[in-house]
């Protein structure tokens, strides 16, 4: 019977699809689950071979993280909440700067020609590209010349550079999504361009700038390889003070786990608030145009 | 009555106004550096020693750096380790992102939720897949060792590094080619799936004949970004593995950040980097002529 052998197959193939989605499922979330038992685990359940699943919790690394309890870091330069704090300020700041840049460039590149904007919109995104070690060369002697050098301002400065193409990119999106029509309105009305641009545009695209933002802060919080060579002692972010968290007995496994959770949980939240923008913003507006 | 559609000035203060900051950040950020990176790299200077000053070689250090077997292996390793996790990475979420243009029930959220390694921090990611790859007490090899096979020493031998290297990144990048390839998948219109129905095509000769052609220059676009940036890779590596054993997993990146900032040979990493960067400026340029064909399309 062809008829039932094309129907066994079918449901065969249907189901090794589904088995193969939810093997690429368990490899894709599996690690993120993982990080986050063994942030709670203690230094002994850590290590436990086989790896243990029920255990009492222990927060000593949360402790670290956060400068609570005895297990405030005291052993290096910078403490584990310090490097926090910085990572907090330098992100924020950053991201804000680099919207703020974003937005004016994208507004001007979706509602004007003019000469050479082809060459700024590829010139803009090609500092995407760039391999940071490229720049670092020179930014390591520029900033220790203009006393930037292990600096939260010094990174600011890094965290805008980086996310200032992105957010004129994306931003240019949202603008070419506003009808003209709404700044003619004001023109009608005898408005200047500057007026219809931040009473009428801007309202229009909050949306937009928000889902900007939250892709910014992503980038600027896991930033790496300006701020590992660019910080010393003083202004480490987190992910540089979780690359050198090695105490006298190896590897600070616990507090490198809490420190991991701490640095996902603001981009799950940016994550969740930028979900439906996902699209728009990662592929630089190709898709959006469909 | 004024019934202008255009208002009273032309546009140019404006465009000046909320250019400018942006362009002198950039010049600043960029060109400049660029221009000192090259400059650099035809002396022979260091940054440790300013004060020995820039001495003019020429094309030494470019000569020096070829014709040294090191910088090779740094090649080599730089390409497999591209080749292999671009490889991977194109199938697996060519695959995933078929999957998920089916319509299911939970598919927005698992779709949402199956992007997040993307979103991670490379060197959480770098740390966290070093703990479980470790060779005594990491759940990876646990599993292994649960299928009846003997423990990897995944990190400790250039080899298994290398897989082990291209999994990691391949588990946080596959996500970004899921995210295009759904998103090329779903902009092709239902009728011409209506008809391969109507002709009784095969599932597999759909998704080979109509789906992967009328979306290739999306996942063309996906596999030019991913190879730029897994070309440029460097958070990962010192992270996962430290650019060991020996330094059999150091990518050219990393040995322009060690050449320039362990051993202080700023003129001899500065040509490096130019080549670093003319071999991804290479790429771009394919990625951009792309898309503005792209572009004109549309």
């Amino acid at each position: 019977m062809p008829q039932s052998r094309n129907q066994a197959l079918a449901l065969l193939s249907r189901w090794t699809l589904l088995l193969m989605l939810v093997l690429y499922t368990i490899y894709n979330l599996g690690p993120i689950l993982w990080l986050m038992i063994s942030s709670l685990k203690s230094r002994a359940d850590l290590f436990a071979m086989p790896p243990k699943l029920v255990f009492s919790p222990d927060f000593s690394g949360y402790q670290s993280v956060f400068g609570v309890g005895a297990a405030r870091d005291s052993a290096s330069s910078v403490g584990v909440f310090d490097s926090l704090v910085t990572s907090v300020i330098v992100s924020t700041v950053g991201t804000a700067v680099a919207v703020f840049l974003g937005t004016l460039a994208g507004y001007v590149c979706s509602r004007f020609d003019f000469r050479g904007k082809g060459d700024f919109m590829f010139f803009v995104l090609s500092t995407r590209m760039l391999p940071p070690v490229a720049v670092l060369v020179f930014y390591h002697m520029m900033f220790a010349r203009l006393g930037l050098a292990d600096t939260r301002i010094g990174l600011v400065l890094i965290a805008v550079f980086i996310n200032v193409g992105l957010a004129t990119w994306i931003m240019k999106g949202f603008f070419d999504g506003v009808p003209k029509e709404v700044e003619q309105i004001a023109f009608v009305n005898g408005y200047s361009r500057n007026y219809a641009f931040r009473r009428l545009v801007l309202p229009m695209v909050k949306g937009g700038i928000a889902a900007t933002a939250g892709f910014c802060f992503i980038f600027a919080w896991n930033e790496f390889a300006f701020a590992s060579i660019l910080t010393t002692t003083q202004a480490k972010t987190l992910p540089v003070k979780i690359s050198t968290a090695s105490g006298a007995t190896g590897i600070e496994w616990t507090q490198i786990c809490a420190a991991g959770v701490v640095l996902i949980l603001p981009v799950l939240v940016f994550f969740y608030l930028i979900r439906r923008h996902l699209l728009m913003g990662m592929t630089f507006g190709v898709l959006g145009r469909r | 009555m004024d019934t202008r559609l255009e208002p009273r000035s032309t546009g140019t203060g404006m465009i000046i106004g909320f250019l400018s900051p942006t362009v002198i950040l950039l010049l600043f950020m960029v060109a400049y550096p660029i221009f000192s990176l090259a400059y650099y790299s035809f002396h022979d200077f260091s940054a440790l020693q300013p004060d020995k000053g820039m001495n003019w070689i020429g094309l030494d250090n470019y000569i020096y750096l070829l014709s040294d077997t090191g910088i090779w292996k740094r090649f080599v390793f730089t390409g497999k380790f591209v080749f292999l996790c671009v490889t991977m990475q194109m199938i697996l979420g060519v695959f995933v992102g078929y999957q998920l243009q089916k319509t299911f029930r939970g598919r927005d959220v698992l779709f949402t939720a199956l992007m997040l390694p993307m979103m991670l921090s490379p060197v959480v990611a770098g740390f966290l897949w070093r703990y479980m790859l470790n060779s005594e007490w990491g759940v990876v090899n646990y599993i292994v060792t649960l299928f009846g096979f003997g423990k990897i020493d995944w990190l400790g031998q250039a080899g298994p590094a290398l897989w082990a290297a291209a999994v990691v990144d391949t588990w946080m990048w596959t996500p970004f080619i899921v995210l295009l390839a759904t998103a090329a998948f779903r902009g092709i219109p239902e009728t011409i799936y209506e008809a391969a129905e109507v002709d009784g095509a095969s599932a597999a000769y759909v998704f080979f004949r109509v789906t992967l052609p009328m979306s290739a220059p999306v996942l063309f676009i996906a596999l030019i970004l991913r190879l730029i940036d897994s070309f440029k890779q460097y958070d990962l590596f010192v992270a996962l593995t430290g650019g060991g054993p020996g330094s059999s997993t150091e990518t050219v990146s990393f040995a322009v950040a060690k050449t320039a900032f362990s051993y202080f040979y700023t003129g001899e990493a500065s040509a490096l980097a130019v080549i670093l960067l003319c071999i991804i400026m290479g790429l771009a340029m394919i990625l951009v002529r792309h898309l503005s064909q792209m572009g004109a399309r549309h």
